[in-house]
């Protein structure tokens, strides 16, 4: 201690006083400094002077890089900007909006068609109209449920990029080891059913032996016990479950009225719920959960469908190209997926698309209506759509195009975006609540522990109950917003 | 009968540290495998390679051809795939930048804590001030206001200093002593005696000079573990920057690795384990360079709660 | 006042002017704010619109608000006593004179260094149902092991057990205390004739009393908030809405439906019951807890 005190007697003459009252007014400057110096990125240039655009997307792999190389070409064809894309974003909704409320979005983005009814009563986008208009761009341009998938209120929000219709998928070594045609694919929902039972191996001990046997063969009473393994599935509707509540287009049902309505509990909601709890009681709650979890990745050779764990499943346009890459010795088709009463809707599908967005506060919209309007043009579409190994969604496609596509089905998938039976999810802004509460009621029915009608009465409460607060609002603001969306004037 | 319990209590603690130790292995021998030996059944531990002998020469089979050789001329012989590290490093393809985006926070936040709050800690404890006691028990109070509160109306005034999608939101706020490092450092600041000050008092030193030439000299240990404690929070938050950032470019480490996992299409188990490991790894590393610091520091924040 | 009481007021002002300030900011005003909010319909994008008490009277009739509670209050009901119990037997095992004992503790203490967002990932791995090294080990005993991720009955014990394994920070926490317990008052109770049992509950736990009132009441505050590793492990709240946790509710609430009036009354309603809990926790242990040295 003694050390010490010398030392505070030494310093205790020195100047420098007023060092601690300087202290606190230091620290403020510092807060001061730092919260002026706003946190905004700054307007960024490259070094020819060219404006740079913040373009974020979803994508990975060859698929990002079939953008790349039509953004590269956009980035060639002109000098006066730059796109700059930002490329993998998972949950990329969640950041958008993250980013447009915090008032430094991207100048483009690339989005579902689902968030559109959602942000744009929110006002996180801009409307594109004026600019499409002044294009010269129509809805004749494109499949129609494509251009439809990007408006909402009767304004247009986005433009498609590269879209997706839903068929069934199936492995012919699997049907033909089933003694199935493997060249003919089922024809009604029932039909399907009928062979997935067939298609579905389990294994179970018989007299102290593990042994391997198609459902059908099992014995009633094994059947009913249900304590088998499952070792292959012909079909399961969650897998990939990614479109679990859109089921019900198959059996000529709707999410909603179009209206003010939901209808979540209508009688063909309810059939296609009981169709779904069939799976359960069919093959065991356990058995179907234990089976799910040998599962490995989506992208990935464990994919049940490329282990050859499924033989049929709902998928889109892009399988082939996981096909091509994990399994590409694998025999397979795809047809339409059959619905309950084919005759009367022969050709049912999901489609959905990518589509570029301008988010509301982007610092050019303009410029980014331009790449836009670039990647609808006819060549870029094309050479983006081929990339991705999807179709493209203009009405027009160029013969070469069909000629170099890898996808022997892809005139399928092209038909089924056609169809008047292609179905989309509802253009609700409460959408992203509605599927949650959706899945929720799989669970339980899945798990036995509700009847469909009671899971499907509690969607129906919560969520009509939702939409009217949402409606109620949307009523009171109404027309200020309609007013604002065609008074955007870009300039 | 004394050895007997004994060896009972070492038992005891033994199997509770395998139990504690397992996941950790798991998560390393998972990060080391191939990913056909991940998925299969029994479990393995140690990853391996498959050879047969071919015409007096030990080759390697693959995964897929193993079913064509009768099992008892397989020979396993241990093979970790190191390899596996760096390629779960090129699949995040910004490991890089998260690095050092949480190492900057890191320091950042290191910096701003241990300056702010010890110098609140010092107004707390060192001076007399009317009122200093209540004022304390108000600081101590706001440790009971839990983050969801200010979760939304903190989002909204970063919102409106433009500061969502930097970094700032995650660092500015350690310059504002948190009322828990306050907490620490003051009850360090108490034992040390008021003779000290006082005598630097009656010798004329500002109590700027006390703070900064006396004080803080002899607490180094207890500053230490308040950097220590920030350095841990800085890397393992999650919600902070989950709310925060919006670019990739800005993910911390933690941030990133959640990415990774929720990524497009699924990852794979043995490349999420080997980023699990190069996440875990330096906290693990520092914990046990600085591990007295950390027991000291942990133990004086239960003391006299 | 004085002009020395006022000098060292403003000095004593001025060293704390750090946490004041942000004591302002980051808690004084975000907490007047969050009330306002919470009266109101506020999206982010819009200007918040005044809706009373609307915010507070829907969160009565929203099942799924009562859901993440009932889920929290399971949650903390099991994991913080097991947490705290099992913390307690280990510090209790560990404070004797044993070989390796600065291993052990540091073997014990190291689960709860682990980032979350790692240990999450690496329990998630571990408790797959079918590669699953717990499962495996369970079959060791002819246990079938359940589908811990996907069936709705096992993923709460799934996080309690994940936290459990977390809890050296507590432990150390404990064994700090009990190296403090003054040898002299067991030595006396030997003397008295008292067994291990005797002496571990008439001395080692009041003397310990402060501290485990710390770790309950920091207990309660942690586990109400639980978050990060539930949302990382099962995202939207896992099958049924099974592991949905209050904050996790809060946060889809806040910013993925974009209802910020109605996550500011949820946040309300959690500083609510935390004081309420903690006050609880508080009355009923008042006269257990011994305060030794003061």
């Amino acid at each position: 201690m003694a050390f010490l005190r010398s030392r505070i007697h030494f310093h205790a003459s020195s100047p420098r006083r007023h060092l601690f009252a300087t202290l606190p007014a230091l620290l403020a400057g510092l807060c001061l400094l730092s919260f002026c110096g706003c946190g905004r990125s700054i307007e960024e240039k490259t070094a020819d002077g060219r404006i740079v655009l913040q373009y974020w997307e979803k994508w990975t792999g060859f698929e990002d890089d079939a953008m790349q190389a039509v953004v590269d070409d956009y980035n060639r064809s002109q000098k006066r900007v730059f796109v700059k894309k930002l490329t993998g974003l998972g949950e990329v909704e969640r950041k958008l909006m993250l980013a447009t409320a915090g008032g430094d979005p991207p100048d483009i983005a690339g989005i579902w068609p689902s968030t559109i009814p959602s942000f744009s009563e929110k006002g996180a986008l801009t409307p594109l109209d004026k600019f499409i208009k002044e294009a010269g761009i129509h809805r004749g341009d494109y499949i129609p449920v494509f251009w439809d998938l990007c408006s909402h209120h009767g304004f247009q929000w986005a433009l498609p990029s590269t879209p997706t219709s839903l068929a069934l998928h199936w492995n012919k070594k699997l049907f033909r080891e089933a003694g199935l045609d493997p060249n003919r694919p089922p024809q009604s929902l029932d039909d399907l059913e009928k062979m997935s039972e067939r298609l579905t191996i389990v294994e179970i001990k018989r007299g102290g032996k593990l042994v391997r046997v198609r459902y059908p063969d099992l014995t009633t009473d094994e059947q009913k016990a249900k304590d088998f393994k499952l070792v292959q599935v012909g079909h399961d509707p969650q897998q990939p479950g990614w479109w679990m509540p859109m089921w019900v287009f198959w059996f000529g049902g709707n999410l909603w009225d179009g209206q003010r309505h939901i209808t979540a509990n209508s009688p063909e909601f309810i059939q296609t719920f009981q169709w779904l709890r069939e799976q359960s009681e069919k093959y065991g709650v356990d058995n179907r959960r234990g089976f799910g979890a040998s599962f490995g990745n989506f992208q990935s050779p464990q994919n049940p469908f490329f282990s050859d764990q499924i033989a049929m499943t709902l998928q889109g346009v892009w399988m082939y190209n996981f096909i091509d890459k994990y399994t590409p010795q694998m025999e397979w088709g795809a047809a339409p997926f059959p619905a309950k009463d084919p005759r009367a809707h022969p050709l049912v599908t999901i489609v959905d698309t990518d589509v570029l967005a301008i988010p509301k506060g982007a610092h050019h919209p303009r410029e980014a209506f331009e790449f836009i309007r670039y990647v609808n043009q006819q060549g870029p579409m094309e050479k983006l759509c081929l990339g991705q190994r999807k179709f493209s969604p203009l009405l027009k496609v160029s013969d070469e195009f069909m000629k170099s596509h890898p996808n022997p089905y892809i005139k399928t998938f092209i038909e089924l975006a056609k169809s008047p039976d292609a179905q989309y999810a509802p253009r609700l802004s409460i959408w992203g609540e509605y599927n949650d509460e959706m899945n929720v009621a799989i669970d339980r029915i899945m798990a036995l522990s509700a009847t469909p009608q009671q899971a499907l009465d509690a969607v129906q409460g919560r969520l009509q109950w939702k939409l009217d607060r949402v409606l109620k609002r949307w009523d009171a603001v109404k027309d200020d917003r309609l007013k604002e969306w065609s008074d955007y004037d870009p300039r | 009968m004394r050895f007997l319990q004994r060896l009972l209590i070492y038992a005891l603690l033994a199997l509770g540290a395998i139990t504690c130790l397992i996941p950790l292995l798991w998560m390393i021998s998972t990060g080391l495998k191939p990913i056909e030996q991940t998925m299969s059944m029994p479990p393995t531990w140690i990853p391996y390679r498959s050879y047969v002998q071919k015409d007096g020469v030990l080759t390697e089979i693959q995964p897929a051809d193993v079913d064509k050789y009768p099992a008892a001329q397989i020979v396993r012989k241990t093979a970790p795939r190191w390899e596996n590290f760096k390629n779960a490093i090129l699949a995040m393809r910004m490991f890089g930048t998260y690095l050092q985006n949480t190492l900057i926070l890191c320091v950042l936040t290191v910096i701003g804590a241990v300056s702010s709050s010890a110098l609140a800690a010092y107004g707390f404890s060192r001076i007399d001030w009317r009122g200093r006691d209540k004022m304390f028990l108000v600081c101590l109070a706001t440790m009971m206001v839990p983050f969801p509160v200010v979760m939304v109306p903190v989002y909204c005034l970063f919102r409106w200093l433009g500061w969502i999608g930097t970094l700032k939101p995650l660092w500015v706020g350690s310059f504002f002593a948190g009322a828990f490092n306050v907490f620490l450092l003051r009850q360090f600041f108490m034992t040390i005696p008021k003779d000290l000050s006082e005598a630097a008092r009656i010798d004329g030193c500002s109590e700027f000079r006390i703070f900064w030439q006396i004080i803080l000299p002899l607490c180094r240990p207890a500053l230490m573990v308040v950097a220590l404690f920030q350095f841990m929070y800085t890397w393992n938050d999650f919600l902070g920057p989950l709310i925060f950032l919006t670019k990739q470019e800005d993910y911390t480490l933690a941030l990133g690795l959640q990415f990774f996992q929720s990524q497009h299409g699924g990852t794979e188990w043995h490349y999420l384990m080997a980023a699990s490991t190069l996440v875990a790894l330096p906290i693990i590393v520092l914990f046990f360079f600085t591990q007295k610091t950390f027991i000291e520091g942990i133990s004086m924040t239960g003391i006299k709660g | 006042m004085t002009q020395g009481e006022k000098r060292k007021l403003w000095v004593g002002l001025a060293f704390i002017s750090p946490w004041l300030a942000g004591f302002l900011v980051f808690t004084v005003f975000p907490v007047c704010a969050s009330m306002f909010f919470s009266f109101c319909d506020y999206d982010v994008l819009t200007k918040p619109v005044w809706v009373g008490t609307l915010n507070y009277r829907d969160m009565f009739t929203d099942s799924v608000f009562w859901k993440s509670l009932y889920n929290t209050l399971y949650y903390t009901m099991f994991s913080l006593p097991l947490g705290l119990v099992i913390a307690l037997i280990i510090a209790v095992l560990l404070n004797q004179k044993l070989h390796g004992r600065s291993l052990f503790r540091a073997v014990y203490f190291l689960p709860s260094l682990i980032p979350v967002v790692a240990s999450a990932m690496v329990w998630l791995w571990l408790l797959n149902g079918n590669f699953g090294i717990l499962n495996h080990m369970l079959e060791w005993f002819h246990i079938k092991g359940p589908q811990w991720i996907t069936d709705e009955k096992w993923t709460k014990p799934s996080l309690i057990l994940m936290s459990i394994w977390g809890c050296g920070n507590t432990m150390v926490i404990y064994l700090a205390a009990l190296q403090d317990v003054p040898r002299a008052l067991y030595e006396s109770a030997e003397i008295d004739g008292a067994g291990a049992w005797v002496k571990f509950y008439h001395v080692t736990v009041p003397m310990i009393s402060p501290v485990i009132y710390f770790n309950l009441i920091m207990g309660i505050i942690g586990s109400l908030q639980v978050f990060a590793q539930a949302y990382i492990m099962f995202g939207g709240g896992g099958p049924n809405r099974s592991v949905l946790f209050y904050v996790m509710y809060l946060y889809q609430c806040a910013f993925d439906y974009h209802q910020m009036g109605y996550a500011s009354a949820m946040a309300w309603i959690l500083f609510l019951i935390i004081l309420f809990l903690t006050w609880v926790a508080t009355r009923s242990t008042r006269q257990l807890i011994h305060y030794g040295g003061e």
